[in-house]
């Protein structure tokens, strides 16, 4: 049973082994020897506040109950002896997951320690003003695919696809777009990612254009700035276009 | 050269550079003009210059390279400035995964989730938005999971030259021996 005073708040535990840290170290149990039956009830406790709570980890705290409740019952179980064959206890595992997290847990408040240190130095960033800058509006000069990809994510989001009521077999192919987005290119030196969006049927050749523009970037015959994150994509020739 | 002159033109890039000034970087900007003095003793030159005339900053050894940065007594002021995102404190969850990829890097999500014993989805995701944390590459195995590394910027945002700086993770004995002390 929680007593009132054993009430704690689930949020504060950053997940299931967090938690299992603090039982151990509240009732003083010893980790090389876990009493499963007990550990197992008081944790079922917290979860099922941590349900009525609903705390959108709970998930994560159910499959430890569970895990919890597997050794318990391997633990009721006799044990066979066969032949020489160590048997290992099945709280081994949960030990060492144990141990490993509270290694990373206690570097984290190192980290968090430097961090408070670190805090109150401010870097001197030169602004933004470069005369030699070709293009003022690209600041993010150096696109990672990760920005990238979450543009696409998110001018998806916003692409309505228009309504039509013709069936007919859309047939879009990678090498096609390339061919298209080189023809652009030719005649264009910069094209806007949103602007080209906004001319297509349907959200398959939205796809695979953005397939098509990643080949391209991979192969260097585009490239692509971005001023800054979720923004859209401008592209341009890169070194290798045309070949 | 004069030193005089050289230290001009060190105190020059430290204001313009966008990142640590490397010794590398140093002497690329110097192009074919030899020097004999050592960058190390130019930024100590300015180290002290600046001490004794209480200048508002000071010059920070990061990533291996030097910065400019404020003194810590002008927080207060400075920290005006920024939105308030710029110097957000990072969350338990978000220094927890920070802890594993600096140690095990490169690392995939999974193998941060299987320490954690939770999603840690978000997290990375805070991480990645503030550029302490990059993609790296896919793993080899089945699945060719992305792989996470920590970035200059890590090693900016806590003051650090190499990641080999960081406290040294304890090992699993000493932390059990310490437990079993206070069993007693």
């Amino acid at each position: 049973m929680i007593t009132k005073s054993h009430r704690i708040d689930l949020d504060m535990f950053e997940g299931p082994l967090d938690l299992l840290l603090f039982l151990i170290k509240r009732d003083e149990l010893n980790i090389y020897a876990i009493p499963i039956a007990q550990i197992t009830s008081d944790f079922l406790e917290y979860v099922k506040l941590a349900r009525e709570l609903k705390l959108h980890s709970a998930g994560d705290f159910v499959l430890m109950a569970a895990t919890l409740m597997k050794i318990k019952a391997r633990m009721l179980l006799p044990i066979e002896a066969d032949g020489d064959e160590e048997i290992e206890d099945p709280r081994t595992e949960l030990m060492n997951m144990l141990l490993e997290y509270k290694r990373y847990k206690e570097a984290a408040s190192a980290f968090e320690n430097i961090e408070r240190e670190e805090r109150p130095h401010y870097y001197h960033i030169p602004s933004a003003w470069n005369p030699q800058q070709e293009d003022q509006t690209a600041i993010l000069e150096d696109v990672k695919l990760y920005d990238i990809m979450f543009t696409f994510q998110y001018l998806l989001k916003n692409y309505e696809e228009p309504v039509t009521h013709a069936v007919a077999v859309e047939e879009v192919t990678l090498t096609e777009q390339v061919g298209f987005i080189g023809g652009l290119l030719q005649a264009n030196t910069r094209l806007s990612f949103s602007d080209m969006l906004s001319k297509f049927e349907s959200r398959l050749i939205v796809v695979v254009t953005f397939l098509a523009i990643l080949e391209m970037l991979r192969t260097r015959q585009i490239k692509v700035k971005q001023s800054k994150l979720f923004d859209d994509l401008l592209i341009s020739r890169g070194g290798k276009f045309g070949t | 050269m004069e030193l005089n002159e050289l230290k001009q033109i060190v105190e020059a890039l430290l204001v313009a550079t966008p990142e640590p000034l490397t010794d590398a970087r140093f002497k690329a900007c110097l192009g074919e003009q030899n020097v004999e003095v050592p960058l190390q003793e130019v930024i100590n030159e300015l180290q002290s210059d600046y001490e004794s005339s209480d200048r508002a900053f000071i010059i920070k050894k990061v990533a291996n390279g030097f910065q400019l940065v404020t003194r810590a007594e002008f927080e207060t002021y400075v920290k005006g400035l920024f939105s308030k995102t710029g110097k957000l404190r990072l969350s338990q969850a978000a220094l927890e995964t920070l802890a594993i990829v600096s140690y095990r890097q490169p690392v995939t999500r999974n193998a941060i989730e299987a320490i954690r014993g939770v999603s840690s989805d978000s997290s990375l995701r805070t991480l990645l938005d503030r550029k302490l944390l990059e993609i790296r590459g896919r793993e080899d195995g089945p699945g060719r999971a992305l792989l996470y590394r920590t970035s200059t910027e890590f090693l900016q945002y806590f003051g650090l030259n190499t990641v080999k700086d960081l406290p040294k993770l304890r090992e699993v004995e000493d932390i059990l021996s310490e437990d079993q002390g206070e069993l007693v």
